[in-house]
């Protein structure tokens, strides 16, 4: 069982009229990958500069390791945080950065080398003491804020959007990196992002927000292949997202066709969202399938085509190996276990139900 | 080809004609001739003589350290407004920059008026606080805010926002990051913002002006009062040495960014030994000579002024009106420090002292004024225990002096004299005894008249038999047509070239003031002065303390000393308008100017002369607009 590290209970907070968190709740344990997941103006920078010490709540409470932490001074916290636009200080050499905060805590000058030489080994950059901050790329700047704040021992490392000023072939290095440096390490990173990829990538547990709510918290896989609502689904991945009713526990009435599902409890005529990821569907001949279309659109994207079908006046949206040129009829065919159900939100404002974990 | 050609020289043309007079000043600097319109050779005895002058290199102390404090404050209100400004939001921010850029495009003169309304409305408040180093201190202060303001915000705006945080986020406290992460950043900013405004200040003068007090100058307000009383060649070396001192500073402000961003390139490999010491340099060397120059400075300062601590007396007295020995005796007599300045004409003295802004304990202005001012309020009695040595004032002034002091409370005659013709010998034919010879056609283009309101109607209001403090409309207008008739015989309406144009045969008739007269005929002896039979001015200029003089006893003791008869015997010696002291003039050895009619004039003489009185405001406004028909027809 592990154990619990921060417990943010009820915060809530506005700037002027907007609201960005409403009365959230959320807890996270010890030595986890968790990430913030959520478009931007979702409230997940709020939250982890709250976490920081750089904002204060308006309602609402932090604690960290058993002590309430709310209000105290960022300076004071346990918890190091690696900025967006790495926030290195440019007119000092990256020895003179790394060791910014052992100096402060007045730790011996052969720690404080020892540490430097340890950190920039951590991340793959030995020897770079002597340079400026200014003369290193993007990626390695980058490696250098997480060496700075690492050297501290922070009990949690927070990640602003770390990778979102690099280019994506660094992007996807620096993922395995930083997997590989919390396992090294064996402290809880947060990591703000919102790109869904990259929390799939790396995450142990991902955070979905939107509009200042959770939206949904789970592994990797619960998030991708069971979808809370619309939003999740639609946020993560691509997907069909289909009206239906819930005619009975394991049947679902798609766009008037009765799909063979695994789900239960909706109860009985209920309306519901059911989600289709597009690789989930096959295509087979007219007929085979539980309903038939026609081939509308067709693009090659390497690994598969993407193709649009129209079905029951719907376009579905599916990704396959196989080739079907334009005009093609098809039969659909989805598994059971591969419908997602999730419950009709009667209202806007319900869309955004908080959740708890 | 023959474009590039003219481009050239069109540019050519623009720099010479904006340079050209600097250039002048520049090249008149080393000219060891004293006059303008003749070389006579490279030197540097301006210079020389420049640094030889107490006052000069007291007030370029006062300059230094007026910048020097001035930019140091302003630097540190600037650079915090800048950072506070920084973290408002944009609506704000915007405005907030706005506000403070209004009093950069703000005329000085405004700057510089309103500052004096503010300090002496602080005075209802603060009686003891008076014009001098202090205000004009805050008034540079004031106005350099915003230009440190405008060098920082840029600066602030290009650093990263997330450095404070991370230095914060790393355990430091908000003043260690921003001490060691935040301000390493702006620094280039801040040392342009305080350079900016080291070189404001030491370039103000307008602002300076308005709010200085007694005895404090800048080199800016040096040079003007130094030039209204005629441009020593000194000051052509001084105001060169200004201009290059500003110039270099504006060049250090404009090429420091870049060499900031240079000196990064260079330094890409780790840290080399010219920045080390550079920032050495910075952080230990510069702070102490800073300190050093202040603190040491400042001693040197207290050293001069100390008696300024003490005892003193504030005079504002005419320009060249007193002998200098006399001020030097006098401290050295009684320990009190006299603080001098001077005035130009009665007109420019009797605002300064109606405003107050400068506590004034004994004033020297003319009859009229005196009149005016007495009308006002604005003078205190004067208690006469204290000037025992009034008894050497003949009589026959203090009875002169009802004229505008009835009861001979107010004031204590200083010189007199009077207005008349000074005449050169071998360029006039007949016998002059008549204002009627400023309007003989026989003289066209060899009359200087006075250029001023009160001698001109004065002139002309005698010699058609009226008084010249006439406020009847008629005979104003007759004076006014006689001014105009005499108009095209006049060669020049001047007033203090009448003696230099009479000494070098310019002219043949001049209007002038007797003490003058005594100067000139000992240039020139063919000169010779009289008074028109008609009569003319007779005036006084007395010693006054004003209501509001904080050292009245130190004021009454200058007046009698002043009045002691060797004293007054130095001061006629040295300025030669004529001495209302007896004693004193009994003291003259030379009998020729003991019993000079131009120095001292005999009753008969005098009993035809007036002196002027105050008008009132309307009768001003009546003989100015008068006199600017006559000038402007």
């Amino acid at each position: 069982m592990a154990k619990k590290l921060i417990d943010i209970s009820h915060i809530s907070k506005s700037y002027g009229d907007n609201l960005v968190l409403d009365d959230l709740n959320l807890f996270i344990n010890e030595n986890r990958f968790l990430t913030l997941l959520g478009p931007s103006g979702c409230g997940k920078t709020t939250l982890l500069r709250i976490l920081g010490g750089f904002e204060t709540p308006d309602a609402g409470n932090i604690i960290f390791d058993g002590v309430d932490i709310t209000n105290l001074a960022p300076n004071k916290r346990q918890l190091n945080t690696v900025f967006q636009k790495y926030a290195l200080f440019t007119h000092m050499t990256i020895a003179e950065n790394i060791a910014f905060g052992l100096k402060i805590k007045g730790k011996s000058k052969a720690y404080i080398n020892d540490k430097i030489k340890y950190a920039l080994k951590l991340v793959n950059l030995d020897g770079y003491e002597n340079r400026m901050a200014d003369q290193l790329s993007g990626g390695q700047q980058q490696r250098i804020a997480i060496a700075r704040a690492i050297v501290n021992e922070p009990k949690v490392l927070l990640l602003d959007e770390p990778l979102g000023a690099l280019d994506l072939k660094l992007r996807q290095d620096m993922q395995y990196e930083l997997i590989r440096l919390k396992n090294e390490l064996g402290i809880t990173f947060v990591y703000v992002t919102h790109d869904q990829e990259e929390a799939l990538t790396m995450s142990d547990t991902i955070v979905v927000m939107n509009q200042g709510y959770i939206q949904q918290i789970g592994s990797p896989e619960q998030i991708y292949n069971e979808p809370e609502n619309a939003f999740v689904a639609d946020f993560i991945g691509e997907s069909n997202i289909l009206p239906a009713t819930m005619v009975e526990d394991k049947l679902v009435k798609i766009l008037g066709v009765n799909f063979p599902c695994v789900d239960t409890g909706f109860g009985r005529n209920k309306p519901v969202d059911a989600v289709i990821r597009p690789e989930d569907i096959d295509l087979v001949k007219p007929g085979e399938g539980l309903l038939d279309g026609v081939v509308t659109h067709l693009i090659f994207k390497g690994v598969h085509y993407e193709m649009e079908v129209t079905a029951n006046n719907y376009e579905w949206l599916v990704h396959s190996t196989d080739f079907f040129p334009v005009g093609t009829e098809v039969g659909i065919k989805v598994d059971p276990f591969d419908i997602q159900i999730m419950k009709k939100p009667e209202s806007e404002d319900e869309e955004a139900i908080p959740i708890e974990e | 080809m023959i474009k590039s050609m003219i481009q050239k020289m069109y540019l050519g043309l623009i720099l010479l004609l904006l340079y050209a007079p600097i250039v002048t000043l520049i090249v008149l600097s080393f000219n060891s001739s004293k006059t303008r319109s003749k070389w006579g050779g490279f030197s540097l005895k301006w210079y020389a003589s420049l640094f030889e002058n107490a006052d000069i290199m007291n007030a370029l102390y006062t300059t230094l350290i007026i910048a020097l404090l001035s930019a140091l404050i302003s630097t540190l209100i600037g650079t915090a407004a800048a950072i506070g400004m920084q973290a408002l939001n944009n609506k704000f921010r915007t405005t907030m920059m706005a506000i403070t850029n209004i009093p950069m495009l703000n005329a000085d003169i405004v700057t510089g008026i309103s500052l004096m309304l503010l300090f002496i409305a602080c005075r209802a408040f603060y009686p003891s606080f008076s014009f001098g180093f202090a205000t004009v201190l805050l008034a540079h202060i004031t106005f350099n805010i915003p230009y440190v303001i405008l060098s920082v915000i840029p600066k602030l705006k290009q650093t990263n926002k997330y450095t404070y945080e991370a230095a914060l986020d790393l355990g430091a406290s908000p003043i260690y990051a921003f001490f060691k992460v935040v301000f390493p950043d702006i620094f280039p900013g801040v040392c342009s913002g305080f350079l900016l405004a080291f070189t404001m200040s030491l370039d103000d003068f307008v602002i300076t002006h308005f709010t200085t007090g007694a005895g404090v100058h800048t080199l800016s307000t040096k040079i003007y009062s130094e030039v209204r009383k005629g441009i020593k060649p000194e000051m052509y070396a001084l105001s060169t040495l200004l201009f290059v001192t500003v110039l270099f500073l504006l060049i250090v402000v404009n090429t420091a960014p870049e060499q900031n961003t240079s000196n990064k390139k260079l330094v890409r490999k780790a840290p080399s030994k010219f920045s080390r010491i550079a920032n050495i340099a910075f952080r230990r060397v510069v702070p102490a000579l800073l300190v050093l120059v202040i603190v040491g400075g400042g001693f040197f300062y207290g050293a001069q002024n100390r008696a300024s601590a003490g005892e003193q007396v504030v005079v504002y007295n005419w320009g060249e009106y007193i002998d200098p020995k006399v001020l030097d005796m006098f401290e050295e007599e009684t320990g009190i420090n006299v603080v001098y300045e001077e005035f130009e004409t009665n007109e420019s003295m009797y605002p300064k002292v109606q405003a107050g802004a400068v506590s004034y304990d004994l004033v020297c202005p003319s009859d009229y004024m005196i009149q005016r001012m007495l009308e006002n309020n604005l003078l205190a009695e004067i208690n006469f225990d204290n000037i025992p040595n009034l008894k050497y004032i003949g009589q026959q002034y203090l009875e002169q002096s009802k004229a505008f002091d009835p009861e001979n409370k107010y004031s204590v005659p200083y010189c007199w004299g009077t207005v008349g013709i000074l005449y050169n010998k071998t360029m006039v034919d007949e016998p002059i005894d008549s204002w009627s010879v400023l309007w003989d056609e026989k003289y066209e283009d060899q009359i200087l008249m006075q250029n001023s309101v009160r001698d001109a109607f004065g002139i002309a209001l005698k010699y058609l038999g009226y008084s010249l403090n006439s406020t009847d409309l008629d005979e104003l207008q007759a004076a006014k047509e006689l001014l105009m008739e005499q108009k095209p015989l006049v060669q020049a309406y001047v007033v203090d070239q009448v003696r230099d144009k009479m000494i070098s045969n310019e002219a043949a008739l001049g209007v002038i003031y007797s003490g003058e007269a005594i100067y000139t005929q000992s240039e020139n002896p063919d000169l010779e002065y009289v008074i028109p039979k008609e009569g003319s001015n007779v005036w006084i200029d007395s010693w006054v303390i004003p209501k509001n003089a904080k050292n009245k006893e130190n004021a009454e003791a200058f007046i009698n000393f002043l009045c002691r008869p060797e004293i007054a015997k130095m001061n006629f010696d040295y300025i030669t308008y004529s001495t209302p002291n007896t004693a004193a003039r009994d003291l003259i050895e030379d009998d020729a100017i003991r019993d000079s009619t131009i120095a001292f004039p005999n009753d008969s003489e005098l009993s035809r002369c007036e002196t002027y009185q105050y008008l009132g405001t309307k009768f001003d406004e009546i003989y100015t607009e008068l006199w600017r028909e006559i000038k402007s027809k």
